[in-house]
């Protein structure tokens, strides 16, 4: 059982402390290091969480996206929020292991089945949660990206290897579902 | 309503997102059901933004840190090939070095000798400290890498025998600052910072 906890997905670090945090970094001061990973740990699971399918895989993700920052330290340049950085190598990993795993025949099948007509829709009355667990995990990952993370259409299709097109339908599709798997007084 | 059908999700999704298309727009103003639908959207997403968080079920750091140690260490091993032991460096200097023309020929050599020696001794004392294990400031992290960087820089030209065969002294200097380079990194690694002379 995971404990849960309330967070703001912000970047909790201002930017001349993460410059100087980065520096040391560099240099090999793995308390910089540490201080990195003790404030954004939790977003980067949690987004993880949301891109995978497994607490295990999510806490790979979270392993992985640390050791590639400790590589890629030179390459963050200090223009930019520190957060989005490494929120978009957490993206980048977790989206890595979905590729590698070859899950998208799998989501394909699941994507044509979830695409059956809606008079097949009977709601199910799911919570929020569950519904969006329900999705395949490429039309959660698109609907996390852009609406929770506000990665543009152009950003996720780059991310996740698909066309600019195919990004809007499946996100739209995967409204779709949730809707009807809620319910309408779901959302209200 | 404008026209004979209402807008799709996508369109929807599109209005929302500040994209839409001025149909849209038009259409949205005498469809109820579209304006519901485009609600609908937005109060889905802020719904979503809305759900808790999840926190690690356990602490990963001791992990990553030891692999992030595990890869740097493998890293500097690849980075600093041109380090060379100074017995692999020895050989290289007294295979190549001719008898000198001038001087105390015998005096050179046993300054040379002597720079050696003090080479190997502090290798091996810095062999002991075990450096990669030891965790650093920023400060002593950052000399520790700038002097492996000079240390890289002596061995080059050590291991360049004509750029300073028939000139004992030079290579006499070469070693001593080799030395003195080694010094400075067992002091950084016994937080003696400041006497690294950096």
């Amino acid at each position: 059982m995971h404990h849960r906890i309330v967070t703001v997905m912000a970047d909790t670090i201002p930017l001349g402390e993460a410059k100087s945090l980065v520096a040391r970094a560099r240099a090999g001061d793995m308390s910089a290091l540490e201080h990195m990973y003790r404030a954004y740990e939790g977003s980067v699971y949690s987004l993880a969480r949301r891109l995978t399918r497994t607490a295990e895989e999510a806490e790979d993700v979270l392993q992985e996206t640390f050791l590639e920052v400790c590589r890629s330290l030179g390459s963050w340049r200090g223009d930019g929020s520190l957060w989005g950085w490494v929120r978009t190598i957490a993206a980048s990993k977790a989206l890595m292991r979905y590729r590698r795993e070859k899950l998208r025949e799998t989501d394909e099948l699941k994507d044509e089945m979830d695409a059956a007509p809606r008079s097949t829709d009977v709601p199910l009355r799911l919570d929020l949660e569950s519904a969006l667990q329900r999705l395949s995990e490429r039309s959660r990952a698109v609907v996390w990206l852009h609406d929770v993370e506000g990665y543009t259409h152009e950003e996720i299709a780059e991310l996740m290897g698909m066309t600019t097109s195919f990004s809007k339908s499946q996100l739209a599709r995967a409204h779709q579902r949730l809707r009807a798997w809620l319910g309408e007084e779901a959302w209200t | 309503m404008n026209d004979l059908r209402h807008a799709t999700t996508e369109e929807l999704l599109a209005l929302r997102d500040g994209e839409g298309g001025a149909w849209t727009r038009a259409h949205l103003e005498t469809c109820q059901a579209c304006a519901g639908e485009l609600w609908r959207l937005e109060q889905a997403r802020a719904r979503l933004r809305a759900l808790p968080a999840f926190a690690p079920p356990r602490d990963r750091w001791p992990e990553v840190a030891l692999m992030a140690r595990r890869e740097r260490r493998q890293r500097r091993l690849r980075g600093i090939v041109a380090i060379a032991t100074a017995a692999a460096l020895a050989g290289i200097t007294f295979a190549a070095l001719r008898p000198a023309s001038g001087g105390d020929p015998a005096a050179q050599q046993a300054a040379l000798a002597r720079e050696i020696e003090r080479s190997q001794a502090l290798e091996q004392q810095l062999r002991a400290l075990d450096p990669d294990q030891q965790a650093l400031t920023a400060e002593a992290a950052t000399a520790a890498a700038e002097l492996e960087n000079r240390l890289a820089a002596v061995d080059a030209q050590l291991n360049m025998p004509d750029a300073w065969t028939g000139n004992q002294e030079r290579v006499t200097d070469l070693w001593a600052q080799r030395a003195g380079l080694l010094s400075a990194l067992v002091d950084v690694h016994t937080t003696r910072v400041a006497a690294a002379g950096l």
